[in-house]
């Protein structure tokens, strides 16, 4: 495996950085993967997680771009008035561009946590180059937003709700005083809050939903990463989830579940965890799109693929 | 409209285990005779600094300074995994990183900026070259078993709403602080250092900034034996290297200002 750092793009101002294989490997070309910036942090990802991925991949054969978009990391900021969304897909672009340029590279797959889900769900819609998509922990509502001031007591109410719910330990705490009640309270008003002022959910026209049909038809492979400690994945229940079992393409859409993990994946058990979910994805998804057309079923409602082993069945 | 100026980035250090920099060419009409490096903290700490170190290097560069930032090995996008990397190591890429700065920038002055480990690294260092012109050091780590024990507290804090681990994340080997391992080797390590220990001078001339109220007016004492010229800055400002509630990266303009103020003077 070896890395290189890089300059790219229109004006020579997005920094990433570049691994690949020095070895050919076996088999027909495989697609790039590009990583896009979680949020603000720069290309290196919570808990240095995006260099794991990157690593892993090149070293399993891929070649592997993670970035910053202007203004992130060490890019630089555009001079332009473009709306972030959409400097990043473009942006996103650019660097599918650089790839097939300077790598003879055309077709890719892309990858991000939360905001970069969003612009990985974007600019797979945009580019036909996009043959697969891992959206992890993506922000289902728009409040999920890194900079929403109640993330932190959601995340907490999750929480609460999920797991210390049915954990001896912490009704103990809570029987004996030692417990946070003024957080405690503070989170059990706001989710009743959110709760009221939350609408009916996502109707089978919802724009998350009908991205989906389209990359679907188009035979993208999409897989959807929630962290199980994440509010993300309720999000998915209450919003498309009834819905989402009735994409019509068998096999196209996935949704993996990594156990008791939170949403920047804290804990290195936790990174492990993704590592090896990531790396059975993109390998899946850079199989020929030719065994995905042969296998592909007609319209069915059950189609959704659930990871197990390393990761529980969703309840969807 | 303002130009950009674009850093360059670059792989430096040994090939078989390169380090990851970005050089920021100062601009040309102001250029100053000293250039500058950036240590930056580690774990955590390192990923909530980009932002704030990356501006800070802006700035130095724009009043003519050239600056380097760089990774640590088995850090940000430099080689190596986590768990690889050692305070001796670190110490060692220092160096390089000064050899480095002084290739590309053609200058012998040099003036290091750390903050938190970053600058306990730099010290130690700057003690035992004796070469270095200026020193700035951002809240440094002064004393190791502390700054362990803050960062055990704060990762308990952190895990108090999140899944719990179960049995076999429990038997993770290492020590693990915010997704980031602390090897037992590097727990060992940086529970040695003490600033206060230092009896030389880590630079001729010295600079500290503190925002922690509990540490503040333990610089004054700090280097009192090392025979440098040094200022000492107490500033209100928030602790940029602290996970925030809602995951905003902080960049505190009044210690960007100081720093670039002090060198400024420094190095007219």
């Amino acid at each position: 495996m070896r890395e290189q750092p890089l300059l790219f793009g229109e004006m020579k101002s997005l920094i990433g950085i570049l691994a690949d294989s020095p070895r050919t490997h076996p088999g027909p070309p495989r697609p790039a993967v590009i990583l896009l910036n979680p949020g603000i942090v720069h290309r290196v990802g919570p808990g240095r997680i995006y260099v794991k991925i990157a690593r892993i991949l090149a070293e399993t054969g891929f070649t592997v771009l993670r970035f910053d978009f202007s203004g992130i990391g060490d890019s630089a900021v555009r001079q332009d008035s473009l709306p972030f969304e959409k400097s990043a897909v473009s942006e996103a672009q650019e660097a599918m561009d650089f790839l097939q340029r300077a790598h003879n590279i055309d077709r890719f797959i892309l990858m991000g946590g939360c905001s970069g889900a969003v612009i990985s769900l974007e600019a797979a819609l945009n580019d036909p180059r996009v043959i697969g998509a891992v959206l992890i922990n993506f922000p289902f509502t728009q409040d999920q937003d890194e900079n929403a001031p109640d993330l932190a007591l959601r995340r907490a109410a999750h929480y609460y709700r999920n797991f210390a719910l049915v954990n001896p330990r912490s009704w103990q705490k809570l029987c004996t005083g030692k417990a946070n009640y003024r957080f405690l309270l503070r989170v059990m008003c706001s989710e009743v809050k959110r709760r009221v002022s939350f609408g009916p959910g996502a109707s089978p026209e919802s724009p998350l939903l009908h991205s989906l049909r389209c990359l679907a038809d188009r035979g993208v492979r999409v897989t959807l990463v929630c962290s199980e400690g994440d509010p993300s994945l309720e999000e998915l229940h209450d919003t498309v989830g009834k819905y989402l079992r009735q994409l019509s393409h068998c096999g196209s859409i996935a949704v993996s579940i990594v156990r008791r993990s939170d949403h920047t994946f804290t804990s290195l058990y936790d990174q492990e965890q993704l590592l090896e979910l990531i790396l059975e994805r993109v390998q899946t998804m850079a199989q020929p799109v030719e065994n995905l057309s042969n296998s592909r079923e007609p319209l069915c409602t059950e189609n959704i693929v659930l990871q197990e082993g390393l990761t529980r069945q969703s309840s969807l | 409209m303002k130009s950009v100026k674009i850093p360059l980035p670059f792989h430096f250090g040994p090939a078989a285990q390169p380090l990851f920099g970005c050089y920021h060419e100062p601009d040309l009409a102001r250029r100053r005779q000293c250039a500058v490096i950036i240590c930056q903290p580690i774990g955590h700490e390192y990923i909530n600094c980009h932002r704030a170190l990356r501006q800070l290097a802006v700035r130095l560069a724009e009043v003519g300074f050239p600056v380097l930032r760089f990774d640590y090995y088995g850090c940000g996008d430099s080689s190596g995994n986590a768990e690889a990397g050692t305070i001796p190591r670190w110490l060692e890429d220092i160096s390089e990183a000064i050899f480095q700065v002084k290739q590309r920038s053609k200058l012998d002055t040099v003036c290091i900026a750390g903050l938190r480990l970053g600058g306990a690294l730099a010290a130690m260092l700057g003690a035992e070259r004796g070469d270095i012109e200026s020193m700035l050091l951002w809240d440094p780590v002064v004393d190791g078993k502390s700054y362990l024990e803050d960062l055990q507290l704060l990762q308990k804090e952190q895990m108090r709403s999140r899944p719990k681990p179960g049995r076999r994340e429990r038997a993770q080997e290492h020590l693990e602080i915010l997704g980031f391992p602390f090897t037992h080797a590097l727990y060992s390590q940086v529970q040695e250092i003490k600033l206060r220990a230092i009896t030389r001078r880590p630079a001729k001339n010295m600079f500290m900034i503190q925002s922690r109220t509990s540490d503040q007016g333990r610089g004054a004492e700090l280097f009192n034996l090392t025979e440098s010229n040094w200022e000492y800055q107490a500033l209100p400002i928030p602790q940029i290297w602290l996970p925030t509630t809602n995951g905003s990266l902080l960049v505190p303009g009044q210690a960007l200002q100081s720093i670039v103020s002090w060198t400024c003077r420094m190095h007219s």
